[in-house]
């Protein structure tokens, strides 16, 4: 019973984080209907940020006290800057002059992208794994299953998608962005300026992965530069099996996966974990072709 | 429609991450017909996470090649190095590795070829270098069917009976057999098996856990890791909940054990030792501190005990300005002997350019040279005679000998 209290702990703070990376993938395809490949090295970018923040403040191991909550907010908040910063410039550079080129145009350069941020990232700390501060004290909740680090990381999750779904559907910005995601040119035409809504999606995207990667390296302890190119894939894929464009959709999606992850890895065996995933992805899809919870499109006329 | 775009695209991504990225660190000068140069090829992990390894490995093979330039070979040739990285996305690649056998093969100029790092990259790269045939020598390659049996026969398959690839490391058979021993001279009774399911690692798995329990140890499970696996905390539970006396583990560094030895504190495995082969000599690099605890084994004597090594260890830092790397000694032996055979090779041909086959010829011939490793010799599967394996603890992040082993 322990055992497996402790494995759905594991299950939820791997699926918190591949949940708010997935929430970045469905935010901008939501609006643009971009597939943005770049967003898992961001994520990656987030999580080196973190590393420099936590250098910066002189912390080698676990803080404690007034130092753990200013580290942990200053890490949080600078990673999110920082990668909602870089989210912009690549809309910028690489989406925004291709805005009505085929779809398939910006699906290149996103990939492009991709590949120059892991190479940059490579250049900036080295092709091996780096070791990232624990931070986070170690004590445990819950008859010892649950770590602090663990419930932090599925708290802030689930937090960040409330606050999400509470700025796409109560706030201006919101109506902004839906109106832009229905039609781009009556949004215009009542004067929303469509590529500052677009560059905001963007911002708040780069700041969720931001968020994302200074989780996943204080958890894991490790972090390089290829780490956003597996959760970057297994998160696009929880975006899917919940229902791309929706939020609360990308939320479940991702603890699905975590928990299949967790709980094939403690039964089957590791190596088998990719292959559960994706199984049940398969099946879901099969039988729901929008997801779990559904697409949540604008349609097109 | 749409969903379905999707998958292919990321489907594309997926191949698009597999496109090569192998570099060549250094090229050969093969352009020019009458040259006096003979190239060495070597094939290592250059970029990514098995790095720092590979590079200390092939500081190795370039010491023995200044040298011996520096000392003349007959009939006034000079040795050039040019080593190509298998890495692909910062992983070992049997696919970049068997394309850069071919481009070896290819080159006229190369008469011998140091490497591979990885087992599962040796694989691949055997059937082209025996087609050739060209001689290959692995500095660190341990798993048993790359020589041994029917198996390593099927890698063979061109010519069966040429045996064109030999290794100056022991293998995965001893190194496996002499872990389990290892382990029950320190009281481990209770071991916990993972492996990255690759070939050396899986192999090297499979010896402890039969030796280990033929010795009368208790195996509590054994677990194959996923390719690229980051999230170690599922497995972790589920081995504390066991309660072993040690971890073995089955791969290197790269495939798991860096990041696996890092989560086991947070899961209440930080006073279990971690035992591995050798593929972990450079976990202290990736995790520092994190790795103390780390025990691993050495297919190679422990350079530091023996005289010969001495001079090694001297001439390396001296040229390098850095320690020497767990198969710096054994990378330079391999191309003391590939350079023996060319030498004997060139000197049975009046001093001209020798074929191929007759370098391999010659290498098998090898006959007790002496390296920093010991005296080399090979049986008849292209495998040392004597193998040795000594067994390294970690502590304060530095690796400290502790016991060696004759078979």
């Amino acid at each position: 019973m322990h055992e497996f209290g402790a494995q759905l702990a594991n299950g939820l703070a791997l699926g918190a984080i591949y949940a708010l990376i997935a929430l970045g993938y469905t935010m901008v395809y939501g609006i643009v209907e971009l597939i943005n490949f770049a967003h898992g090295d961001v994520y990656t970018f987030g999580s080196f940020i973190t590393l420099v923040i936590l250098t910066a403040l002189g912390i080698t191991g676990e803080a404690h006290g007034v130092l753990l909550v200013v580290a942990v907010v200053v890490a949080l908040l600078g990673s999110a800057l920082a990668c909602g910063v870089l989210a912009i410039l690549i809309e910028r550079v690489a989406y925004r002059p291709l805005r009505n080129a085929p779809r398939l145009a910006p699906l290149i350069t996103a990939i492009g992208v991709s590949f120059i941020l892991e190479n940059a990232l490579q250049l900036w700390k080295g092709p091996a794994p780096i070791t990232v501060p624990a931070l986070i004290p170690n004590p445990r909740f819950l008859g010892g299953t649950f770590s602090l680090a663990q419930v932090s990381v599925i708290v802030l999750a689930v937090v960040t998608m409330f606050a999400l779904q509470f700025l796409v559907h109560r706030t201006r910005l919101g109506m902004q962005m839906r109106a832009v995601a229905q039609d781009r040119d009556a949004a215009a035409l009542v004067g929303i300026d469509a590529n500052r809504t677009i560059a905001l999606t963007f911002l708040i995207a780069g700041a969720l992965a931001g968020i994302a990667g200074m989780a996943s390296g204080v958890y894991y302890q490790s972090t390089w530069f290829l780490n956003g190119f597996g959760a970057g894939l297994k998160s696009f894929t929880a975006a899917v099996l919940g229902g791309i464009g929706n939020i609360a959709g990308a939320m479940l999606g991702g603890f699905c996966i975590g928990l299949l992850e967790a709980f094939t890895s403690a039964t089957i065996g590791g190596q088998w974990a990719n292959v559960a995933v994706f199984t049940v992805l398969i099946a879901v899809l099969v039988i729901r072709p929008n997801g779990l919870l559904g697409t949540n499109l604008p349609d097109k006329l | 429609m749409r969903i379905r775009a999707l998958f292919s695209l990321s489907l594309a991504l997926l191949s698009c991450g597999l496109v090569a990225c192998g570099t060549s660190s250094q090229s050969s000068s093969s352009s020019s017909p009458a040259s006096k140069t003979i190239t060495l090829g070597v094939d290592l992990p250059l970029s990514g996470a098995d790095s720092s390894v590979g590079d200390s490995t092939l500081n190795g093979v370039k010491l023995a090649v200044e040298q011996a330039n520096k000392m003349g070979l007959p009939g006034g040739f000079t040795i050039v190095v040019n080593a190509i990285d298998d890495a692909v996305q910062g992983v070992h690649s049997p696919q970049q590795g068997a394309s850069n056998m071919r481009t070896f093969v290819a080159d006229p100029s190369v008469l011998a070829v140091i490497g591979p790092y990885n087992s599962n990259v040796a694989q691949a790269q055997i059937p082209i270098s025996n087609a050739a045939p060209l001689l290959q020598i692995g500095p660190s390659v341990v798993s048993d069917g790359l020589t041994i049996g029917a198996a390593a026969r099927a890698l063979r398959r061109t010519n069966p009976d040429t045996i064109s690839f030999f290794r100056v490391c022991t293998t995965d058979a001893h190194q496996g057999s002499a872990a389990a021993r290892f382990a029950m001279k320190l009281g481990w009774k209770r071991a916990y098996v993972v492996d990255d399911n690759e070939t050396y690692g899986l192999d090297l798995a499979n010896v402890f856990d039969r030796d280990f329990s033929k010795s009368g140890g208790t195996i509590l499970g054994h677990d194959h890791l996923a390719k690229s696996q980051q999230d170690f905390s599922a497995l972790l539970t589920k081995i504390a909940a066991t309660k072993p006396d040690v971890i073995f583990f089955g791969g290197v560094t790269s495939t798991g054990g860096g990041l696996m030895k890092q989560q086991m504190a947070r899961a209440g495995l930080a006073k279990v030792p971690f035992l591995g082969g050798d593929g972990l000599p450079d976990i202290a690099t990736a995790i520092g501190k994190a790795a103390d605890g780390t025990y691993y084994t050495l297919a190679a004597p422990n350079v530091e005990k023996l005289a010969s090594a001495k001079t090694f260890v001297k001439q390396y830092t001296a040229r390098f300005h850095a320690p020497v790397g767990a198969y710096s000694a054994n990378a330079y032996a391999a191309t003391l002997v590939a350079i023996d055979a060319i030498k004997r090779a060139l000197a049975a041909n009046a001093n001209a350019l020798p074929t191929r086959a007759s370098v391999i010829a010659q290498a098998a011939k090898t006959n007790a040279l002496s390296t920093p490793i010991g005296r080399i010799s090979f049986d008849a599967n292209g495998d040392v005679k004597n193998p040795v394996v000594s067994l390294y603890e970690i502590k304060n992040g530095q690796a400290t000998f502790l016991d060696q082993q004759f078979f």
